[in-house]
């Protein structure tokens, strides 16, 4: 096998994963998929590219505004939006995220048309090892990917927040009962995930190139990996990162590269037939 | 006669439109236990949920220690003191023992070596487990991991709904005990049970429950003697 598919396919599962997480531990303590995740990493990208490029700002100076801006926007899309269709079914919250995020993409459109655009960085040739190309600004998001796992797991493992988080995904009525204000749970669950949107945005942007479509094109992958792994598990989300990340590179082995696209459809569809809680997923329990 | 600690006056409550609790009265006085009973259906887990902070009620009033508390979010309910154990759902399944516990102290972490200690003392598997994830564990273990976690803060008042409900014989037992001890430690338990001669025995109020409407209330003793409660509600036992 090529060595130059695992690498790209590793690039390609370090951009799905952290709105992976993101998306799953939405998911957890709202209980609905939301699919403005789209709307959010293309904004965070423009944020980025608007600091970067027309203001200026170093790059690493530019995402942390893009995740603060992305941050703010996700919270307060719960507290226009979302916040009072609490207790709605998920379809209908489903299918209001899609309108937000086509509402995102359109407010974007009219300010930076349907151009493509890049960060102000310098090009670069790509390093080689051993005959396999990979660039700095893949050798990077690989980097960040691995610390946005790691910070998750320690935010949720050893931080009194993150246990908080996982408690009321769990079960948010008893975490009421003792004592915990899930209203700022839920708060603080949406900064994250935006910043972690916000970051997405960066990230795509440096592998792929700026354009409204930039976060609709990630939305069926990063779904994929988050059902693939249990929706609601941000861990599993990380597995499925992994594993739908290199499956879309793959299968140019035995498929046209157009078809890559259809990879995330195809493990969505297949895993509702066969497996419906994903490979790591726990099943519901009810009494 | 001392003041209670908890006082429910005249409740109205339930879900949706209509009302499933008409006009309840309870109360709970400082180191004693009460004890709800009555069919399926009478409201006692409407009325228990209410004083929680988890069905909002339409009309009446809630106080504890003297603080109206009717209406007020679960969370916040919790903060004044009270305690509630749910009859199902009332682990953290995806967490271990430990967290849960940890989850229990969430609004009070000053003393939580030594309350864990103590609910160690009284359920000793908990601290063998303390690792093991919850949802794991045996109905009768999950019910002492809800029961330990609301020990993990000084509650003054302890809600119990259907304590006792899926464990085996011996476990019941040792529940009810469980609750003497806690109750002697001086937290008032306000509780709702199946189970009604052994939950009556060990109270010293009674209540019954009929239709959303408190039927009959006294000393626990007296509701054990009556010859209406025993063939109605306790099986035609005493």
């Amino acid at each position: 096998m090529n060595p130059q598919l695992l690498v790209n396919g590793l690039v390609n599962a370090a951009l799905i994963a952290p709105p992976a997480i993101a998306f799953s531990l939405l998911f957890g303590v709202l209980r609905f998929p939301n699919f403005a995740i789209g709307g959010y990493i293309t904004v965070g990208a423009f944020v980025a590219y608007a600091a970067n490029v027309e203001l200026g700002a170093p790059l690493w100076i530019a995402a942390l505004i893009a995740m603060a801006a992305t941050a703010l926007l996700v919270w307060l899309s719960d507290e226009i939006v979302f916040k009072p269709m609490r207790g709605q079914p998920p379809v209908t919250l489903l299918v209001v995220s899609i309108a937000l995020t086509l509402i995102l993409e359109q407010v974007v459109r009219p300010i930076y048309g349907a151009d493509v655009r890049g960060f102000a960085i310098p090009l670069q040739r790509p390093f080689k090892f051993w005959g396999i190309r990979i660039t700095e600004e893949q050798i990077e998001i690989i980097a960040l990917t691995i610390l946005i796992a790691a910070l998750t797991h320690a935010l949720l493992q050893y931080t009194r927040i993150g246990k908080a988080m996982r408690a009321t995904a769990d079960n948010a009525m008893l975490a009421e009962v003792r004592g915990i204000d899930t209203g700022r749970v839920i708060m603080f669950t949406w900064a994250f995930c935006g910043a972690l949107f916000g970051l997405t945005g960066v990230l795509a942007g440096l592998d792929l190139v700026i354009e409204p479509l930039l976060g609709w094109n990630l939305t069926i992958p990063i779904f994929a990996a988050a059902i693939l792994g249990g929706i609601g598990s941000p861990y599993g989300a990380m597995a499925g990162a992994l594993m739908v990340g290199m499956a879309e590179e793959l299968t140019v082995l035995v498929l046209p590269s157009s078809y890559k696209v259809g990879v995330g459809f195809a493990i969505i569809a297949v895993l509702l037939l066969v497996r419906p809680r994903g490979l790591f997923g726990q099943p519901e329990i009810k009494k | 006669m001392a003041q209670a600690l908890l006082q429910v006056e005249e409740v109205y409550a339930g879900y949706g439109r209509g009302d499933i609790i008409h006009g309840v009265s309870l109360a709970a006085r400082v180191g004693e236990i009460a004890t709800i009973i009555g069919p399926n259906g009478a409201g006692k887990s409407t009325a228990i949920k209410a004083i929680a902070g988890l069905v909002r009620p339409r009309q009446g009033s809630i106080r504890i220690g003297g603080e109206e508390i009717g209406g007020l979010a679960a969370s916040e309910v919790a903060r004044r003191g009270v305690g509630f154990v749910p009859q199902e759902a009332n682990v953290f399944r995806q967490l271990t023992v430990r967290e849960n516990l940890e989850m229990g102290a969430w609004i009070d972490r000053e003393h939580f070596e030594e309350r864990l200690e103590r609910v160690h003392r009284l359920f000793p598997v908990l601290h063998e487990r303390a690792r093991a994830r919850a949802g794991n564990l045996s109905g009768g273990q999950r019910q002492m991991v809800a029961f330990g976690m609301a020990l993990m803060v000084e509650p003054r008042v302890l809600l119990l709904d259907e304590p006792s409900a899926g464990l085996s014989p011996a476990l019941v037992a040792q529940m009810f005990e469980t609750i003497q001890a806690v109750n002697e430690g001086g937290i008032a338990v306000l509780m709702v049970e199946q189970n009604a001669t052994q939950a009556l025995k060990i109270s010293q109020r009674g209540y019954v429950m009929a239709a959303g409407r408190v039927a009959m209330e006294g000393a626990a003793r007296a509701l054990l003697d009556s010859a209406e409660v025993s063939e109605l509600y306790l099986g035609g036992r005493r």
